[in-house]
């Protein structure tokens, strides 16, 4: 019964770094029509920055710094290589990214080597405890900064006029671009966005487990679970990630580590053949 | 097609002929010697040894081309198919006895029944959606090979073969090596040519350009995605088996995800839609990797030492993201255009226009 809490516990922390990479590569997805393969990448590099900048410059200011050149990062990459790329077939875009990601994963290890780097301490080390169990403060922050990261959000897209205008975005470029829309604004937002989303994951990642540049790796997991809940619709990647978290999570720690790795692609691929969209993907009607 | 001026087709032969003019014949039978006698050329075998591997990427990449740059239908397994096909040559070879010119084949076929296995999907999915079902193949058969059946697939140290034998020849050495692998990338190379231009060639186009403009047009699209399936990975099983013979050795590592990219980034910097493309790719990409490798040492001794150790880790990596990168922006149409730009030239020449 305990190690079951604690698989469940890890499964949840896992899940709400899953939920928080799947939703930044949502949110690209959603407006630009890419598929950001670098979003893990993205998250590495917030992790090793932070955990240099807040060395050198102190906890706050280097977070302030982290996350503005994460973002510059994402910004730069948006406007050079993906902007030449509109028009161009989906498996242009689709390797970009990923070669993209390479070359973020050769720079960093340019940069900051194979070493591990330690993260600012930012959460209290005195766990919760109910009764007998103890949770880390981590935990609890990574489930509570999903959950209001998702309320944010959803009213984000409803309420707010950029919301909006990111809808518009998704939904067909050229009539949002003829509505006033500046098109390319939009594309560089969502980058934006999703770069801080990758900074938010990084301090969960980085409090936990320090700086490594093979923390990119995580991406590739987050994959499953952006496209069990399907590719477009934010409500998808929380619940995705979840359901991928807690699944490697618990298959890791009754059956084997190995397992755990691929469960969450065997899964996606039954997803796959029995709802294509993903669980709440739009369903898009095609005419020729 | 463009011809040279004068040139007629007279006769049907002569219209669905793949080589058309004397100068052409001239060309082929000039470069099947010069394949023949290439060994004699090069004395070095390490450059014989990068000929080999190179030969054997081709055949996969043809797979791969005809299944994401014909059919359109994104691979991003197919490393893992190659490994397929070498993991059943290995397994027909030692546990059932057969020997290899027969395992190849058969090889050949397991590859193409499991890439139809994990093809299947492609009716009801598009784009990324099978890009990452194709990922997840990867995932699940590299796992496959490394924890299922340790006593068959050897877990993580994998398998190994005696070297192949033909009567009494014995391929061990790159140069015999070269003589099994050079028909075969030869053999490949036509069929995959002459099958892009048949019927089922110009089918797979027109599921690329839009599948259900070609679906209304009678095509049938689950039979075609998955020949399609079938044909891309029988060329990537006909290649792994060809690996198998060449390495001797194989183990799951040797199939990843990043191979797969790889493959993909070939198919880009080469051309897609282009058997000539194909090749051209793979001769850029692996020689590239030669240049890295050379270009490691030297980075050594000239930086500091701190330094040059990051920086050959990061090396390939970098070379690798930044060339498909910059192919991407600058020449998406691939090596295969220029050449085409090239040739163009000359045929114009000395005027300007012309493509």
């Amino acid at each position: 019964m305990y190690f079951l809490f604690y698989f469940l516990l890890s499964g949840v922390y896992l899940g709400a770094l899953y939920s928080m990479i799947a939703l930044g590569i949502v949110i690209i997805y959603k407006s630009t029509k890419v598929f950001n393969f670098a979003q893990g990448h993205l998250l590495m590099v917030a992790v090793l920055l932070g955990a240099t900048l807040s060395q050198t410059f102190g906890i706050i200011i280097g977070m302030v710094l982290t996350v503005a050149a994460t973002a510059l990062i994402a910004l730069l990459l948006e406007r050079l290589t993906l902007r030449p790329l509109i028009g161009q077939p989906l498996i242009a875009a689709l390797l970009m990214t990923i070669a993209l990601g390479y070359l973020i994963e050769g720079g960093s290890l340019m940069v900051w080597g194979e070493g591990l780097y330690r993260y600012p301490e930012l959460f209290p080390t005195e766990p919760f405890s109910i009764g007998s169990i103890a949770i880390e403060q981590g935990v609890v922050w990574a489930f509570v900064v999903v959950a209001v990261g998702f309320a944010v959000f959803v009213l984000f897209y409803q309420k707010a006029v950029l919301g909006k205008a990111m809808r518009a975005t998704a939904e067909d470029h050229q009539v949002s671009q003829s509505m006033g829309i500046r098109v390319t604004h939009i594309f560089s937002i969502s980058w934006v966005i999703a770069a801080v989303l990758a900074f938010v994951a990084s301090i969960f990642l980085g409090s936990f487990s320090g700086g490594h540049y093979l923390n990119s790796h995580l991406g590739l997991k987050a994959i499953p679970a952006v496209l069990v809940g399907g590719l477009d619709s934010i409500r998808g990647a929380i619940v995705g990630g979840f359901i991928v978290g807690l699944l490697e999570s618990l298959v890791t720690g009754y059956m084997s580590g190995e397992l755990g790795e691929v469960v969450p692609f065997i899964v996606l691929l039954i997803v796959l053949m029995i709802k294509p969209y993903g669980l709440f993907g739009l369903v898009r009607i095609e005419r020729i | 097609m463009a011809r040279p001026a004068g040139i007629f087709d007279i006769r049907y032969e002569q219209d669905i002929a793949v080589v058309r003019t004397m100068p052409q014949w001239i060309t082929l039978g000039l470069f099947l010697i010069f394949l023949v006698v290439l060994p004699q050329l090069f004395p070095d075998r390490y450059f014989l040894n990068i000929i080999n591997i190179i030969m054997i990427m081709i055949i996969s990449v043809h797979g791969l081309n005809i299944l994401t740059g014909f059919a359109g239908q994104i691979s991003a397994g197919h490393a893992a198919f190659m490994g397929v096909g070498a993991y059943a040559c290995a397994s027909f070879m030692t546990f059932w006895g057969l020997s290899f010119w027969l395992s190849l084949p058969l090889a050949g076929l397991t590859a193409g029944l499991v890439g139809i296995l994990f093809g299947l999907p492609s009716l009801r999915l598009k784009g990324f959606y099978l890009a990452m079902a194709t990922i997840a193949a990867q995932f699940i058969i590299t796992a496959f090979f490394l924890h299922f059946k340790p006593e068959i697939f050897g877990g993580g140290t994998g398998m190994s073969l005696e070297p192949i034998r033909l009567g009494n020849i014995v391929f061990d050495t790159q140069d015999n090596l070269y003589y099994m692998i050079m028909p075969f990338a030869v053999i490949m190379t036509y069929f995959a040519q002459n099958l892009v231009r048949s019927r089922m060639g110009r089918a797979f186009v027109a599921i690329r350009d839009n599948d259900l403009a070609a679906e209304i047009m009678g095509i049938s699209l689950f039979g075609y995605k998955l020949r399609a399936f079938f044909i891309g990975c029988f060329f990537a099983g006909i290649s792994g088996c060809l690996y198998i013979a060449f390495m001797r050795t194989i183990r799951p590592d040797q199939f990843s995800l990043m191979d797969s990219i790889w493959m993909l980034g070939i198919i880009i910097i080469g051309g897609m839609g282009s058997i000539f493309g194909g090749i051209l790719g793979t001769i850029f990409i692996k020689l590239l990797d030669e240049i890295v490798l050379v270009l490691t040492p030297f980075l050594g001794s000239v930086l500091p030492r701190e330094l040059a150790s990051r920086i050959s880790a990061s090396m390939a990596l970098v070379v690798f993201g930044l060339v498909v990168v910059l192919f991407l922006i600058l020449e998406p149409r691939g090596l295969a255009h220029q050449w085409e730009i090239l040739k163009g030239r000359f045929r114009h020449w000395p005027f300007t226009y012309g493509h």
